[in-house]
């Protein structure tokens, strides 16, 4: 049955899966799955996704999931994001925010979008969570593997290809996901901006996601290549301020990362609003006042009614 | 003559295997213990299914799992990750630690990548450190560690709700005071109670029956407060953590 | 040269029809009506009929209102339960009373159920089911008891007990097998109740209290919330907030009152009087 519909499968890619399913078993259950290896062990010897038995599984699956071309659609892939990345004279800075969106609802306000890959290598999260919270969990299993084969860590430039290679063979199939690959090798603190089209490209800032015009606002008039470990630092977090501040689907709170040659360090959790009316904090690097409330109204009301006389 | 207007006029036919059952569920971490509670409604449209359908089901001695959405892939799903513990038991002589069964639940949901399970899955229980845990998933397996969550039909009236009574978001605390990070289990209970009679009130895809499962960490007792509303204890294998269930009414209209 | 722009006077404005028909077209949402997706009911018994339905408003989902009134006033011994649209029941109901009032009072006489059937129908048929309101019409006039469906495209139906809206299979069920013709008016009551409960509880559209409403040649007894079958439960806990809970940005505290300080003028020592005339 499933040899005939292949005949009459509408992609490549979709016949491709489609033999792939015919070897695994029902639900790809084999010997590897069993105990400790959990889910991934399947993975390593070749695909084990379910597939629909329609003539075309991507327009079903689009059918079903794609909340842009119709909102009432059941299936709701949370979407909406701020996240950025630079390199710099002390290393990587990556800063991102925290909301996860369906539709106008927000669906959370303390998502992780960066994700602790290893410990010298950070993704961020853009587009379908789970596809990049998967993906790059995965990912963290393949460097792993390169290490204990080659007895060195893998570069960034080698992740970030691996992922890439990986999201390019489903091509199509509707996944979602604009990450930046960071960390710090051989060649010095890197990055490499990775999507779900097949693009990857290497380079010293990047931002990424619905409110990437805003944070880009902000980087490119602060940017510098020998900034100071705390200027870096409070860039990212006044970046993510400014997109969380004027971005609908994008806000909560910041978290801000600092990949040096030793590895990366999670700097902090700052909240939005606090950033705007207080600002972050006594941190290295802040102003030590609100980036957006007291700078635009301080003694600058139209009527300010005299103060009661005692 | 035979009728040639299907062949005239090509007419096309879509799969579509989802539904959606209504209902809502909601899970709440303590310090040590853990409350996870769904109503028991089950509807299609405009008309009831069930008005006595599981949304909540105990997994180990101190992981329980509830579903929502499309209860068909609800039921499968929870069918299958019970399964799979079973496995885990059998070779390890254990169960499975809360983070791991999390994990293990991503892996199986975004194994549905491409043909997913409509299904909204909240995990609540005890950790290995002792500590209330609850963890929340989207269709497809991405998830989060988080103190409470709600999901479902009425997911937007008690979200809200409960980020102000649990979190104390948009409450600032008196001078000197702060909020505390974890409530005790009689006030999670009674917040847990009144958004579901909250939700019964105003959305129409919610009411019948309440479930709330309580699940306490080793060593730990139930206040007097909570022994006196009778919650019936499940069977558990030792001197481990203890779940125990309370039963509610909710309106039926 | 210029030309006169000819607007309807009165009436329903169509000029965004065609824009929302195209906005639609294109996936755009359009804001939702309150619908009543309700239980109503009627049937007929010895001295008259007896209505009945339930108190629950809904948008979409979400319940809109707990205990709206459904049973509308047409005249003193004709009434007519509304399902559908919440404000087109509303509204054409209440054109028509006004317009039965105005009948009767020309022509002098109690005015007839079937005039405000046809009523009725004539302005559902004329605008072509946009205006959604699916009625169960009963009343007593000079010629006896009659109970009329009046669906929203305008076509009608006249039988002896009749049911509409979301819960009306439900309700039907209750009918059929429990009504038989000359009921006393009590075992009608009871039936009527019987119906909406059945929607009440076993459709989602349907819920909380029911409303009847007894009519017969001499008298109509308007039952509201005749019985509540789901009162509030109380909550377990008291959400007050603490004074101060509030954040805020600037605290400025004013003084509302006016004070006022007042002189006498001293117009003796000018020794001119103030012209008041």
């Amino acid at each position: 049955m499933n040899a005939l519909l292949s005949k009459f499968s509408a992609t490549d890619a979709d016949s491709e899966i489609r033999t792939a399913m015919d070897l695994a078993e029902e639900d790809g259950l084999t010997d590897a799955m069993w105990g400790s290896q959990a889910g991934f062990g399947q993975l390593v010897q070749g695909h084990a996704f379910n597939i629909p038995a329609v003539p075309n599984p991507t327009a079903f699956l689009r059918l079903h999931t794609d909340d842009h071309a119709d909102p009432n659609c059941k299936i709701k892939i949370q979407h909406g994001t701020t996240t950025l990345a630079f390199r710099f004279q002390g290393g990587v800075i990556v800063a991102v925010d925290s909301r996860a969106t369906a539709g106008s609802y927000i669906a959370s306000g303390t998502v992780k979008k960066v994700i602790e890959i290893n410990p010298y290598l950070l993704g961020t999260m853009a587009g379908g969570a789970a596809d990049c919270q998967y993906w790059e969990t995965y990912l963290g299993i393949q460097c792993r593997l390169h290490e204990l084969r080659n007895r060195e860590r893998i570069s960034v430039a080698a992740a970030s290809k691996y992922l890439s290679n990986l999201v390019y063979s489903y091509k199509g199939m509707g996944l979602s996901m604009g990450t930046m690959i960071c960390g710090w090798d051989k060649t010095g603190p890197t990055i490499f901006y990775v999507d779900s089209d097949g693009s990857r490209l290497k380079g010293d800032l990047f931002s990424v996601g619905s409110g990437s015009t805003f944070a880009y606002g902000v980087l490119d008039q602060g940017y510098r290549w020998d900034l100071t470990d705390e200027e870096a630092q409070e860039l990212g977090r006044r970046s993510i301020y400014a997109a969380g501040h004027r971005d609908a689907f994008s806000g909560n709170t910041c978290n801000l990362y600092h990949v040096k040659e030793d590895g990366w360090r999670f700097i902090g959790n700052y909240d939005i609003t606090k950033m705007h009316y207080d600002g972050p904090g006594a941190v290295p690097g802040s102003l030590g006042s609100g980036y957006g409330y007291d700078v635009r109204t301080d003694n600058r009301f139209s009527v300010l009614p005299k103060p009661v006389s005692a | 003559m035979p009728d040639m207007s299907a062949i005239a006029n090509p007419q096309q036919r879509q799969f579509n295997p989802y539904a959606e059952n209504g209902g809502t569920i909601l899970a709440v971490a303590g310090a040590d213990f853990t409350v996870i509670a769904g109503d028991t409604r089950q509807s299609e449209g405009y008309s009831i299914q069930t008005r006595y359908a599981s949304k909540v089901f105990r997994l180990t001695d101190r992981a329980v799992l509830a579903v929502n959405g499309f209860a068909a892939d609800g039921n499968m799903f929870v069918k299958k990750v019970k399964q799979r513990l079973e496995w885990y038991r059998h070779n390890h002589a254990k169960d499975m630690p809360l983070r791991s069964i999390a994990r293990l639940i991503q892996t199986m949901l975004y194994a549905q990548r491409f043909f997913p399970y409509y299904v909204y899955n909240i995990l609540g229980g005890i950790e290995e450190d002792g500590t209330g845990a609850v963890y929340s998933f989207d269709p497809v397996g991405s998830y989060e560690r988080e103190a409470c969550r709600a999901a479902g039909a009425a997911q937007s009236l008690l979200q809200p709700f409960l980020d102000n009574q649990i979190y104390f978001k948009n409450q600032t605390a008196a001078r000197g005071y702060s909020h505390p990070a974890h409530l005790p289990l009689p006030d999670v209970l009674s917040i847990v109670i009144d958004s579901f009679t909250s939700a019964t009130e105003r959305h129409i895809e919610v009411g019948d029956g309440l479930e709330m499962y309580i699940v306490m960490a080793k060593g730990q007792t139930l206040p007097d407060a909570v022994t006196n509303l009778l919650p019936e204890e499940l069977p558990s294998t030792g001197d481990g953590e203890r779940v125990f269930v309370l039963k509610r009414d909710l309106k039926k209209d | 040269m210029s030309t006169a722009i000819h607007l309807p006077r009165s009436g329903f404005d169509f000029s965004n029809a065609n824009r929302n028909a195209f906005l639609e077209g294109k996936g755009v949402k359009m804001p939702k009506a309150t619908s009543t997706g309700t239980t109503i009911v009627g049937c007929l018994f010895k001295d008259g009929i007896v209505l009945g339905a339930d108190t629950r408003a809904t948008a979409g989902p979400i319940v809109a209102d707990k205990n709206c009134e459904k049973i509308h006033y047409i005249s003193e011994s004709i009434r007519c339960c509304g399902a559908g649209t919440a404000a087109d029941t509303e509204f054409v109901t209440a054109l028509i009373s006004s317009n039965i009032e105005l009948h009767a009072l020309s022509t002098g006489r109690k005015p007839r159920v079937v005039t405000a059937m046809t009523m009725l129908k004539q302005r559902l048929f004329q605008y072509q089911g946009h205006i959604g309101a699916a009625l169960v019409l009963g009343g007593v006039d000079a010629t006896g008891a009659h109970l009329f469906t009046i669906h929203p495209h305008g076509s009608t139906d006249k039988l002896p007990y009749v049911t509409m809206g979301s819960g009306s299979l439900a309700a039907m069920a209750v009918f059929e097998s429990g009504w038989r013709p000359s009921l006393e008016r009590e075992q009608a009551l009871q039936l009527v109740v019987a119906a909406i409960s059945a929607g009440i509880f076993n459709d989602l559209g349907s819920g909380s209290n029911v409303d009847a409403c007894v009519i017969t040649a001499t008298h109509t007894e308007m039952l509201r919330n005749y019985v509540m079958p789901n009162v509030r439960v109380e909550k377990e806990r008291k959400y007050g907030f603490r004074r101060g809970t509030t954040a805020w940005t600037r605290e400025n505290v004013r003084d509302m009152v006016v004070s006022e300080e007042s002189r006498p003028i001293a117009t003796a020592a000018s020794g001119e009087a103030m012209d008041t005339s």
